[in-house]
């Protein structure tokens, strides 16, 4: 037997300021939601297997902590909330009036290397839109993620937005064999740039193409990133998704918000799962972002009910390592009576309202 | 300020001479001194000096902005960073090496050396698996099962070469520079597995939120890089 001192690898305890703090991050976040006509979703804590599998892509389920119950169903516990409700969105609540707007919060387990502040168990907070295709959606929950940093008082955070459609219309017209894209897409990611020469040299591509695939690593900034990016494509799914992310920024100018906003066409991690916008959050000091979403618009379709999706969570354990100057985590005594004079009098305060510390 | 995570050891004179070239400078004598952080004289800069292997997850995890490494250790690490940058110094190859003459004898069957060349094996016969001693196990996994050939890895930390020789194992992957002390010790590279040279790390959020201070970087060091 093992001793009991420590806990499992990847898991926490929080207790005191931590835990205050924790809670205080949630309800502060899910005012937010709720401010926005969010409505809460509390999932299950495990599902059947094939749901997360399904709606993760593949090579997540290597990270699934999968049992088997009496009945032999291959179940896993939840390693995120997108897949659970979105499931429930194509089924449960397929004929509800759309739009859809639901927010979750809640601990999520994955079996990878703990990783900034991030561990096996881990809480995420986040919103799912369903039932609104299109440029409002997108720019609602944009809008709310700024308005999450805004409430929690942080001032040095930064989107990055990009499409899936831009680099997606330009591999559209790129004939290679699914290998050599893998291979593009590897030092794309990485943005490898001796790597992507050294392919390039090899490929059969014309030079054109070969230049847009070398600028595409580079195409992160402001507004200009757009027209820069619009001088390079001309397929008419790059073209739509740089309107769409023009009117993206167009909106966030008016609103005065465009320095939080960075256009990044030059990053292309988690292709497979979206459809449309993408999105990082980034906190300046953090070397990890804390937010991520986008468009899934073929997500709620695999459980049944075709449906335009959009979504983000938050990390919470990422955010808690940030200063959150408008959060007060200390602890609450200003309003709690000492009761020494037995549990009559601790009785009567409690029913007047007042906190009470019992010192019998 | 930006931080720089640079290698201890033979990689910290040419990566301090390329920040020299491109204009990065220290007011004391970075190699020599026993201390660890320094600034550099503009105050733009600070450079932290870690072991070959940690400069991955110092970028990775944010506590240096970018870093100095060799591909090899980058590699190992499987770090999720930016390597936008060959800074073209300390190349060197990974590579599968072993006794010579026993070249081409493991990809048909994956059947242990000594069991099969008559008078290299010892009394004992080895076990029925390739036995490969290296200091990147991980590369040497990866390799090995793309290939589809079972390995038994024997993780060591240093005098690798050793290994096929007291019969502690078959084959061993390891970087080679010259080749020198493979053939000092009776070896021959038998596959290339990567080429490797000096790269430039990026942490994924520091080159968002960092960005034109990491590119001020790029940029002074591709004129540098010779």
């Amino acid at each position: 037997m093992k001793t009991y001192t420590q806990i499992p690898p990847g898991t926490q305890i929080l207790f005191g300021r931590a835990a205050r703090r924790r809670r205080l991050l949630e309800r502060a976040i899910c005012s937010v939601f709720e401010g926005w006509s969010y409505e809460e979703i509390i999932p299950p804590i495990f599902d059947y297997y094939d749901v997360f599998a399904k709606g993760m892509g593949a090579g997540e389920e290597e990270h699934f902590y999968r049992f088997i119950d009496r009945e032999g169903n291959i179940l896993a516990l939840r390693p995120e909330f997108t897949s659970l409700v979105a499931k429930t969105a194509a089924t449960r609540l397929a004929r509800s009036p759309k739009p859809i707007r639901l927010f979750y919060s809640g601990e999520v387990l994955r079996f990878e290397k703990p990783k900034g502040g991030r561990q096996r168990e881990f809480a995420q907070i986040g919103i799912e839109h369903y039932g609104g295709a299109g440029k409002t959606a997108d720019v609602e929950i944009l809008l709310i993620a700024v308005e999450v940093f805004q409430r929690l008082g942080i001032q040095g955070f930064q989107i990055n937005l990009g499409s899936v459609d831009f680099f997606g219309g330009i591999v559209d017209r790129i004939e290679l064999p699914a290998g050599e894209i893998t291979a593009l897409k590897e030092v794309l990611n990485i943005k490898d740039q001796p790597g992507l020469e050294a392919l390039l040299q090899k490929l059969p591509l014309d030079d054109r193409r070969k230049n847009i695939l070398r600028a595409v690593p580079h195409l992160t900034g402001g507004k200009s990133v757009i027209a820069e990016a619009r001088g390079l494509v001309k397929n008419s799914r790059s073209v739509e998704a740089l309107d769409h992310l023009e009117y993206i920024h167009s909106i966030f100018e008016k609103l005065d918000l465009a320095q939080h906003l960075t256009i990044d066409l030059g990053e292309i991690r988690g292709f497979d799962y979206y459809t449309g916008i993408y999105f990082r959050a980034y906190v300046r000091g953090l070397g990890f972002e804390v937010a991520s979403g986008g468009r899934y618009d073929g997500l709620p379709g695999s459980f049944g009910e075709d449906l335009p999706a959009v979504g983000f969570s938050f990390s919470v354990d990422r955010l808690e390592q940030i200063a959150t100057p408008s959060l007060d985590a200390s602890e609450p005594k200003n309003s709690t009576v000492e009761v020494e004079q037995g549990f009559e009098k601790a009785l009567q305060l409690r029913q007047a309202g007042k906190a009470v510390k019992l010192c019998l | 300020m930006l931080v720089i995570a640079l290698c201890k050891g033979r990689f910290l004179d040419p990566s301090l001479e390329l920040l020299g070239r491109a204009g990065i400078c220290f007011a004391e004598d970075v190699a020599s001194s026993r201390r660890l952080i320094f600034d550099s004289k503009d105050g733009q800069y600070r450079v932290v000096l870690v072991k070959p292997a940690d400069v991955p997850t110092y970028v990775e995890y944010g506590a240096a902005d970018v870093g100095i490494a060799g591909r090899d250790v980058i590699m190992e690490s499987r770090a999720d960073l930016l390597e936008p940058m060959d800074l073209n110094f300390g190349h060197c190859r990974i590579v599968v090496a072993g006794k010579g003459g026993t070249a081409g004898t493991d990809s048909d069957s994956g059947e242990p050396v000594n069991s099969r060349v008559p008078g290299t094996a010892s009394e004992s016969l080895p076990p029925n698996l390739l036995r490969i001693a290296t200091k990147y196990p991980r590369i040497t996994m990866d390799y090995y099962t793309a290939r589809g050939i079972p390995v038994e890895i024997i993780p060591l930390s240093g005098s690798i070469e050793l290994a096929p020789l007291i019969g502690l194992a078959d084959r061993i992957v390891d970087v080679v520079e010259t080749g020198r002390t493979l053939k000092e010790n009776g070896l021959e590279v038998l596959e290339v597995i990567a080429s490797c040279s000096a790269r430039l790390l990026i942490n994924r959020a520091g080159y968002q939120t960092k960005r034109d201070e990491v590119l001020g970087l790029i940029g002074a060091l591709e004129k540098a890089v010779q």
